[in-house]
C-alpha cells in the first residue's frame, strides 16, 4: 500500500501551518477557496508534522510506516539486551 | 535476561539517556552538542572498522546501513529525491548531497518519551555517527543538518565533502 495524504476540505480553515511546517512543500494555498490543498503527494515523507500541526485535524495520511515504540517492541528489546 | 525485564530495563536506559542529555544541554549549553557529536564520532568509527572502502557514496550509504543492522541499532534511513530535484545524489561546490529520511530511530523515541526537544544533543551524536563511519568507508569529511525532526520521520541533509 502507497502513501496518501489527504486534506479533508470542510475542515481546513486555510492557516497555512502544514504549509509552513512541511519540509519537502507538499502542500500549496488555493487562495481563491482559502484553503490548503496537497500539490506534490509524491515528496510527502510520512513526518506527520502536518497531521499534528493542523489546528482542525483536517489532514490524514495512510499506507505509511509508523515508527516503532522500539521500548515495546518485544523483539527489540531483546536485541538490546546486550546493551543493558 | 526475560524480555519483560529486558522492557523494564531499556525503559529505564532511556529515561537516563533522555534526562542526561537535557540536563547536559541546559547545563553547558552549545557544548553538550560537541561532546556528543564526538561521542557518535567514536562510535561510528569503531562500528565500521574493517568494513570494505569505497568512493561510491551510494555504496558507503548501503555499507553504513549494515554497519547498523549489524548491531542492531534502529537508525535505519533512506534516500530520498523530491520531484524537482533532478537527481538523488547531487554535486555541488561543497561536494556531494543527498536528502535522507530517517524513520525508526531510537533517539527520537527516548526524546518522546519524556517530552524533551529534538534536534539536540543526541541529534548530533546521530551526526558524529555518519561522520565517523563515512571517514572509515570513504575517507572524506562529511555533515548531516537536520532540516526537519518530525514526530514519524526526520529530513536530513547528507553533504560528502570533496576529497582534499
Amino acid at each position: 500500500m502507497s502513501l496518501e495524504i489527504a486534506v479533508h476540505e470542510p475542515s481546513c480553515r486555510g492557516c497555512e501551518l502544514c504549509i509552513d511546517v512541511c519540509p519537502t512543500k507538499v502542500f500549496e494555498l488555493d487562495a481563491e477557496q482559502r484553503l490548503c490543498v496537497v500539490k506534490h503527494a509524491e515528496d510527502c515523507i510520512a513526518c506527520l508534522s502536518c497531521a499534528y500541526i493542523c489546528p482542525s485535524t483536517a489532514i490524514s495520511h495512510s499506507g505509511y510506516h509508523a515508527v516503532k515504540n522500539f521500548y515495546r517492541d518485544a523483539e527489540f528489546c531483546e536485541k538490546m539486551g546486550k546493551f543493558l | 535476561m526475560e524480555t519483560r525485564s529486558q522492557r523494564v530495563a531499556l525503559q529505564d536506559a532511556m529515561v537516563f539517556l533522555g534526562a542526561i542529555a537535557s540536563g547536559t544541554e541546559q547545563a553547558i549549553g552549545e557544548s553538550a552538542n560537541r561532546i556528543s557529536y564526538l561521542a557518535g564520532v567514536n562510535l561510528g568509527k569503531r562500528l565500521s572498522e574493517g568494513v570494505p572502502t569505497t568512493g561510491d557514496i551510494e555504496k558507503a550509504l548501503d555499507a553504513t546501513r549494515e554497519v547498523l543492522l549489524r548491531n542492531d541499532y534502529l537508525w535505519l534511513f533512506e534516500a530520498f529525491k523530491t520531484h524537482d530535484q533532478q537527481a538523488t545524489f547531487q554535486e555541488s561546490e561543497e561536494g556531494t548531497q543527498v536528502m535522507l529520511v530517517f524513520r525508526d530511530c531510537m533517539i527520537r523515541q527516548s526524546l518522546f518519551r519524556f517530552g524533551h526537544a529534538q534536534k539536540g544533543s543526541l541529534c548530533n551524536m546521530m551526526y558524529g555517527f555518519f561522520a565517523g563511519a563515512l571517514q572509515n568507508i570513504m575517507g572524506r569529511e562529511s555533515s548531516l543538518e537536520i532540516v526537519h525532526a518530525g514526530e514519524n520521520a526526520c529530513y536530513k541533509k547528507l553533504v560528502v565533502r570533496r576529497a582534499s
